[in-house]
């Protein structure tokens, strides 16, 4: 599915074009429905966070031009960061993580930077697997499981800060072997 | 672990980066990295570049098609509040003052003249605003007559641009129904495709350079929206 029939909706959508907004649930609900499974892994619950992403799709389309993001990107991310939301709010000192567009306001790279962005994503999952493989399940768990750093440090049992600097080893890594 | 060098500054910023883009960033880490996000755009830059390259981890997640009544929630709960009453969205929701409503009534008099037929014309009206700034507008649709009633209670177009009106429809494009003079009140025709439809329309402004829109659509921020209600 294009980029730009993506892009397209969006904008309408952004004009409050409510028809436009049931073409892009129709489009996209079953990617996001799928990442909202795999964080929630409960339906009821991948259900409810359904429900809060595409509202605040609807509500934050109008700020979507401005964050640079591709559009399934962005869809993507705050269905992502609902759902982790949601599964963090169980637990106690639950914060919001930000979903791009909505508080992200200073203006997002040129689209030829997210475009690099986006060639060097390809190449995550294989830069991944060049880290130790213990910090690479650190980055893939705190993505797609929602962990913090209190859960990576118990699940690999070092200390919190010894997880911090993992993950700073790991990300500079990382961004090493997908530029090249 | 091996003694590996301190992480530049550069490198420790693409990690802030990384680490706000995974939701690690916590407490005071965290107020900074939101802030710096807000308010830096190199910063920014960085994390939408993470996020664009960490949403790769979903490309093998396999889509599920949600039941049908997920959607029916979305819309309900989305749009069943557009339905509220005017009046209770201008108090409840809008906390708009009691002067604005005067204005609308105001507005409206001249289209319920009670020298007309027994059947009263059907008016409609919305309130135009948005999160972009602080304008608003009031508007009342005159389907019999062709006309639309604007009147503008707070803001203004930016510095060098104009505000143009526009009607949108239901699977439609946009019609431009003209840019607003500098007054805070105007008139400007309903169409009658329009006027057949009025129930449907929902109102936008956007700005525009002087003279409107180039090509026929919106191409500034849109800063003002309201859909239509029966008065």
């Amino acid at each position: 599915m294009g980029r730009e029939e993506i892009e397209h909706l969006i904008a309408r959508v952004a004009l409050n074009d409510r028809a436009a907004f049931e073409e892009l649930y129709d489009r996209v609900s079953a990617k996001l429905f799928g990442v909202c499974l795999r964080v929630l892994n409960k339906r009821a619950a991948a259900e409810d966070a359904m429900q809060d992403t595409f509202v605040k799709i609807w509500k934050n389309a109008g700020r979507y031009q401005a964050n640079g993001l591709s559009p399934m990107t962005w869809l993507i991310t705050i269905a992502r960061n609902t759902a982790i939301d949601r599964l963090r709010a169980r637990k106690k000192g639950h914060q919001d993580i930000d979903t791009p567009g909505m508080e992200l306001v200073a203006p997002g790279p040129s689209p030829e930077q997210s475009a690099i962005a986006a060639s060097e994503a390809g190449k995550l999952t294989n830069c991944l697997d060049t880290l130790p493989p213990d910090r690479s399940a650190a980055i893939r768990g705190a993505y797609l499981d929602g962990e913090t750093y209190a859960d990576l440090a118990e699940k690999f049992k070092v200390p919190l800060n010894t997880m911090r600097t993992w993950l700073r080893r790991g990300v500079i890594a990382l961004r090493e072997c997908m530029s090249q | 672990m091996t003694d590996l060098p301190p992480p530049t500054p550069q490198e420790e910023e693409e990690f802030l980066a990384a680490e706000y883009a995974l939701g690690l960033s916590e407490g005071d880490n965290l107020t900074a990295a939101q802030d710096r996000a807000r308010r830096d755009a190199g910063f920014g830059a960085r994390v939408v570049a993470w996020q664009e390259r960490l949403v790769s981890l979903t490309d093998s997640i396999a889509p599920v098609t949600p039941r049908r009544r997920v959607k029916k929630a979305v819309l309900t709960s989305l749009f069943a509040k557009a339905r509220v009453p005017l009046m209770q969205r201008l108090w409840v929701w809008q906390g708009i003052s009691l002067a604005a409503v005067g204005m609308l009534a105001y507005l409206a008099m001249p289209l319920l003249r009670p020298d007309q037929p027994a059947i009263a014309p059907q008016v409609f009206a919305t309130q135009l605003s948005g999160d972009v700034d602080d304008l608003t507008v009031l508007a009342v649709l005159d389907p019999a007559r062709g006309d639309i009633a604007l009147r503008r209670t707070a803001g203004a177009a930016p510095e060098g641009r104009v505000l143009e009106l526009w009607a949108i429809l239901p699977e439609q494009a946009p019609v431009s129904l003209g840019v607003l003079p500098a007054d805070d009140a105007a008139h400007v025709a309903l169409p009658p495709e329009l006027a057949a439809q009025v129930s449907m329309i929902t109102l936008a402004i956007s700005d525009e350079p002087p003279g409107g829109s180039p090509v026929g659509a919106p191409t500034g921020d849109v800063r003002a929206v309201g859909a239509v209600t029966a008065l």
